[in-house]
C-alpha cells in the first residue's frame, strides 16, 4: 500500500476526529492567507493604475501577438543552434575527459571547468565587446549563439559523462573479454546506453539555454525580450509587458521540463 | 594593453569587483538556504493551499530567466511603487530564483527516505517532530551537499546580472564592459574576472566534495 504514496504524505498519521477538525481549521486559514497576499497583489497593480485598459487593450491586437511571436522565432533560432553546438561541442569534451591520453583528459577538463564556472554574460561581453577590439567581429547571431554554446557545453560535458559513468563496469569487461578494442566498447557498448541514459537531463538542460538567450537584450538581437522591449515604447505600457512576457518563458521552459520528466517516466527511468 | 598597465590602473577596480562579486553571492546563498528551507516546510506541510502556493512558486522561479525577472524588479516594480536600490534587486533576483532550485534539491533529499524508515520510526513511538528531526532532516541535508554545491557556484554566476545595472562599486562582469568601453581594453581585462570565477568555483567545488565524502550516506 506504502508504494503509491510520496514521502510528503508519508510523514503524516491517518488523523483521528480531534486533527481532522484542526486540519480543517488549519486548511481554511492558509487558503484566506494564500488569498490575502493574492489579493494584495492584485489591488497594489490596481491603485497604481496597472489594470487600466490601456496597459492591456493592446493585447488584444493580432499584430502585438505577431510581434511577440517574431521575437519568439528569434528566441527560438538562438536557443536551436546554441543547443545543437553545444551539445557537439559537449560531447567531443566528454570523450576528451574519458580518453586514456592524460594531456588530452588534462585540457577537456580545464575547457568543461571553465566554461561551467564563467557567467554567460562576461562570454558576451567577450564576443561583444573585447572581440573587436582585434578587429575581430561576429553578426550579432553569433555573439548570441557563441556565448550561450560555450557555456552550455561546459554543463552537458558532464551530463554526457554522468551517462557514461552509469554504464555498468561488468558490461565493459565482459566487452574486453570477448576481444573488442577500447574504440570498439565506446561505440558499441558505452555510447548507446549513456547517450539513452541521459535524453531526458539534455531536454532538461535546454532550459538553460532558453533562458540564456535573454541575454540578446545585451547586443539587441530581435528575441522575445527584445521585442517585449519595443512594445514598451511603442504602447508605453511598461508593467503589462514585460510581465506577458515573463509569462511566456515560464510556460515554454514548464514544458520543456514537463517533457523531459515524462520522457523519463517513459523510458522506466526515475526522474 | 599589457598586465602590468591593466593591474596598475585597474588594479583596485578588479580587487574590489571580486569582493563585490563574493560579498553578494555570500550573501545570497546563505539568504537562499533560509527562503529555500521555508518554501520546503511549506511544500511539505498538511495544508494543501500553502503546498500549492510554494509548488506553484518554485515552477514559477525556476522557469523564468534571470533577465526577464531583474527588469521587471529593477523597472516594472516602481510602477508598483516597490522601489529597491540596484543592489537589492540583483541580491533579490538571485535569491528568487536560487531558492528554487534550492527547494527541490531538498524535496529530492527528502523523497530519497524510505517510506518504511518512516513507518518503522512511528511504529517505535516518535512523534511528527522526532520523525523530522531525528530522520528527514538529517537525511535530506546529507543528500543535499552536492547539489547544494553546484547551486553556491550557481548563485555566483547568477550574481553577474549585476553587470546590467549600474553597480558601484562594480562586480566581476560589469568591470569588463566598464574598461572595455572606456579605454584599449583586450583579452586580458576578460582572463582576470574569468579566472575570478573559475577559481572561486574551483575552490567551492573542492569543498563541497570534501564536506559530501565525510556526510554522504551509502545505501
Amino acid at each position: 500500500m506504502s508504494a503509491h504514496i510520496n514521502v510528503r504524505d508519508a510523514l503524516y498519521e491517518a488523523p483521528g476526529p480531534k486533527t481532522k477538525r484542526a486540519m480543517y481549521i488549519g486548511t481554511a486559514l492558509s487558503l484566506a492567507l494564500v488569498l490575502l497576499g493574492l489579493f494584495a497583489i492584485i489591488r497594489q497593480f490596481y491603485i497604481t493604475g496597472q489594470l487600466n485598459s490601456s496597459q492591456w487593450s493592446f493585447f488584444l491586437r493580432i499584430s502585438t501577438w505577431n510581434f511577440l511571436f517574431a521575437g519568439m522565432r528569434g528566441t527560438f533560432l538562438v536557443a536551436i543552434c546554441a543547443g545543437a553546438l553545444s551539445l557537439i561541442l559537449a560531447f567531443i569534451m566528454m570523450l576528451g575527459r574519458i580518453s586514456k591520453h592524460r594531456i588530452l583528459r588534462g585540457i577537456s577538463r580545464v575547457a568543461i571547468d571553465f566554461f561551467r564556472g564563467v557567467p554567460s554574460l562576461l562570454l558576451v561581453y567577450f564576443f561583444f565587446l573585447v572581440l573587436p577590439k582585434y578587429e575581430l567581429r561576429v553578426g550579432v547571431f553569433w555573439m548570441l549563439c557563441l556565448p550561450i554554446t560555450l557555456t552550455a557545453s561546459g554543463v552537458l560535458a558532464e551530463v554526457l559523462r554522468s551517462g557514461v559513468q552509469a554504464v555498468p563496469k561488468g558490461q565493459i569487461e565482459a566487452a574486453m573479454s570477448i576481444g573488442l578494442t577500447h574504440g570498439q566498447v565506446l561505440r558499441k557498448i558505452i555510447l548507446p546506453q549513456a547517450i539513452r541514459y541521459v535524453i531526458p537531463s539534455l531536454i532538461a538542460q535546454f532550459v538553460i539555454v532558453v533562458k540564456d538567450t535573454t541575454v540578446a537584450y545585451v547586443v539587441s538581437y530581435p528575441d522575445l525580450m527584445q521585442n517585449a522591449r519595443v512594445l514598451v515604447t511603442t504602447y508605453d505600457a511598461l508593467v503589462s509587458v514585460y510581465f506577458v512576457t515573463a509569462v511566456i518563458y515560464i510556460l515554454i521552459n514548464y514544458l520543456i521540463n514537463r517533457a523531459s520528466k515524462a520522457l523519463s517516466r517513459r523510458m522506466g527511468l526515475h526522474s | 594593453m599589457s598586465l602590468s598597465y591593466l593591474l596598475e590602473t585597474y588594479g583596485s577596480l578588479y580587487k574590489d569587483a571580486l569582493l563585490t562579486t563574493w560579498w553578494m553571492t555570500l550573501v545570497s546563498f546563505a539568504l537562499v538556504m533560509v527562503v529555500s528551507t521555508l518554501i520546503t516546510t511549506l511544500r511539505v506541510s498538511p495544508f494543501k493551499p500553502l503546498r500549492l502556493a510554494a509548488d506553484v512558486y518554485v515552477q514559477i522561479f525556476r522557469n523564468i530567466p534571470g533577465i526577464s525577472l531583474l527588469i521587471f524588479v529593477v523597472y516594472a516594480l516602481p510602477y508598483l511603487k516597490v522601489i529597491l536600490n540596484y543592489r537589492v534587486s540583483v541580491i533579490l533576483v538571485t535569491v528568487l530564483i536560487a531558492s528554487a532550485f534550492g527547494s527541490e534539491h531538498f524535496m529530492s533529499g527528502i523523497n530519497t527516505i524510505k517510506i518504511g524508515e518512516i513507518e518503522a520510526a512511528r511504529l517505535i513511538g516518535l512523534n511528527f517532530i522526532q520523525i523530522l528531526r531525528h530522520l528527514v532532516i538529517p537525511q535530506a541535508l546529507r543528500s543535499a551537499v552536492l547539489p547544494m554545491t553546484n547551486l553556491f557556484v550557481g548563485v555566483m554566476l547568477t550574481t553577474a546580472l549585476g553587470s546590467q545595472v549600474p553597480l558601484n562599486p562594480a562586480e566581476l562582469t560589469g568591470v569588463v564592459s566598464y574598461i572595455n568601453t572606456r579605454d584599449v581594453g583586450g583579452i586580458l581585462t576578460f582572463l582576470i574576472s574569468a579566472l575570478g570565477y573559475v577559481l572561486t568555483s574551483v575552490v567551492i567545488s573542492y569543498l563541497g566534495n570534501r564536506l559530501d565524502k565525510k556526510v554522504r550516506i551509502l545505501r
